[in-house]
């Protein structure tokens, strides 16, 4: 296979970046989080640079600049969720590496999902997190020290889950390294090709780009849109059925929220359906789980029944208070 | 070289393999600090949340792959992505709350005695 960084090397570092991490994850005697997370980045950095000097050699360009420094913020952050002892500082810490997140995938031209996975993760998902995190903070448990719960403060078996979760990512480097020479990014037909086929079901689009231009009169419609070996070409009908071909702008092209409506929406409408059964399972599912068990004690309320119709009040009282006790000794039901 | 600009107006170029290199390589290991937490947190709050850092990262490997070949499934997919991390989280924190409610503790060393 025809690596792009030297395995030695990957190997190399992928041991330091190991060796930070486990490091880092909180245990009895000592807790040298500064420490392994400096010789984890000092890791991610050997592997970047070869990465750089590889493309450089190869003539390549290199990611944006602010590529760089999101995918830090990015895997520091995660580094804190990981080794944080107090889980709400966990939880905040995951939300700043979704923001990075967002980040790239700005850099990656998918707008629409960065907002969406600002919307979806920081404002829903991770809120409800601290919502639980918080609620279940409450408990006074006996060998705390200063507020952090015990199996917050000790990880299990750090340097087992280091070793077996960076074999897996010495895998994953090699495989992804060794092969990615073998595909071949799109030439620019394809690229080309890939733009008329979004402007092709954007016929509304063009009619409005071509009228803003001048280049069509009112009473025409875009019958079409084609690519030819000159460029991309609007088939315009007018009202008396003649048709003529006017070459679109240059600065026409789709955006690409339009580009995934068409594609969400065109190709996978049924997935779409299913997403929206799987997320009402969930809700169902969860109230289902989360709802308290009352449990009313079957002689109590026939007694209370029997009181009932026989007009007598103060039975009915003494219900309401089994109810009350019921529902709080046996509310884990 | 280094393309400063973070606002494409235009429909974006091809990207090289060397660019992808770089992405897969965060997502990867982004994937494997989510594992190391899986597998080391007693929390259980966080060890689900490491779950949802794996999410995260397989996303990012899937736009990524989505950018270099130029389509849009990649994207369509981190939407469905999202849409069973927001069902997992609904359910997995049902489960906690109600775990959390029998045992008073969040540690998932409470459920020891659970073995198959």
């Amino acid at each position: 296979m025809d690596f792009i960084v030297h395995p030695v090397l990957l190997f190399v570092a992928l041991a330091v970046c190991g060796v930070g991490v486990a490091l880092s994850i909180p245990r009895r005697r000592f807790h040298a989080g500064l420490i392994g997370g400096i010789i984890a980045a000092t890791g991610v950095g050997i592997l970047i640079t070869a990465l750089g000097a590889a493309s450089l050699a190869d003539g390549s360009p290199l990611p944006n600049l602010f590529f760089h420094g999101l995918a830090i913020i990015a895997l520091g952050s995660c580094l804190q969720v990981i080794t944080h002892r107090r889980p709400v500082y966990a939880a905040l810490y995951f939300i700043l590496s979704i923001l990075s997140t967002a980040g790239l995938y700005i850099l990656l031209a998918a707008e629409f999902m960065a907002f969406a996975l600002v919307i979806i993760y920081a404002g829903a998902i991770l809120i409800t997190y601290l919502f639980v995190i918080m609620l279940a903070s409450q408990s006074r448990v006996e060998d705390e020290e200063e507020g952090i719960s015990e199996y917050d403060a000790i990880g299990r078996g750090p340097v087992t889950a280091t070793i077996v979760s960076f074999a897996l990512l010495a895998t994953l480097t090699v495989m992804m390294f060794g092969g990615i020479r073998e595909i071949s990014p799109p030439g620019a037909a394809q690229v080309a090709q890939a733009e008329t086929v979004v402007l092709q079901r954007l016929p509304g689009k063009v009619e409005k780009a071509l009228t803003r231009e001048g280049l069509m009169n009112p009473g025409e419609s875009v019958a079409g849109v084609e690519r030819t070996e000159a460029g991309v070409f609007a088939t315009v009908e007018s009202a008396d059925g003649g048709t003529r071909q006017v070459a679109l702008p240059e600065t026409l092209t789709p955006t690409n929220t339009e580009g995934l409506a068409f594609n969400l929406l065109g190709e996978y409408p049924g997935t779409i359906e299913i997403a929206g059964v799987i997320l009402l399972m969930a809700m169902l599912g969860a109230v289902v789980l989360a709802r308290k068990f009352a449990q009313i004690d079957e002689e109590a309320k026939a007694t209370a029944a029997a009181a009932l119709a026989e007009g007598r009040a103060d039975a009915i009282g003494t219900l309401g208070a089994d109810v009350g006790n019921g529902g709080g000794a046996t509310s884990d039901g | 070289m280094v393309d400063l600009l973070l606002a494409q107006s235009a429909f974006p170029e091809a990207m090289s393999q060397h660019v992808l290199a770089h992405y897969l390589f965060v997502s990867a290991a982004m994937f494997t600090i989510g594992l190391v937490g899986f597998l080391t947190r007693r929390n259980l709050i966080i060890m689900f949340l490491c779950t949802e850092m794996m999410f995260q990262a397989a996303g990012i490997a899937l736009i990524a792959f989505s950018r270099f070949h130029l389509n849009y499934e990649g994207q369509t997919f981190v939407i469905f992505v999202l849409t069973v991390a927001a069902a997992e989280a609904a359910l997995a924190l049902a489960l906690v709350v109600f775990l959390f409610r029998k045992r008073d503790s969040l540690s998932a060393e409470a459920w020891a005695e659970m073995k198959g």
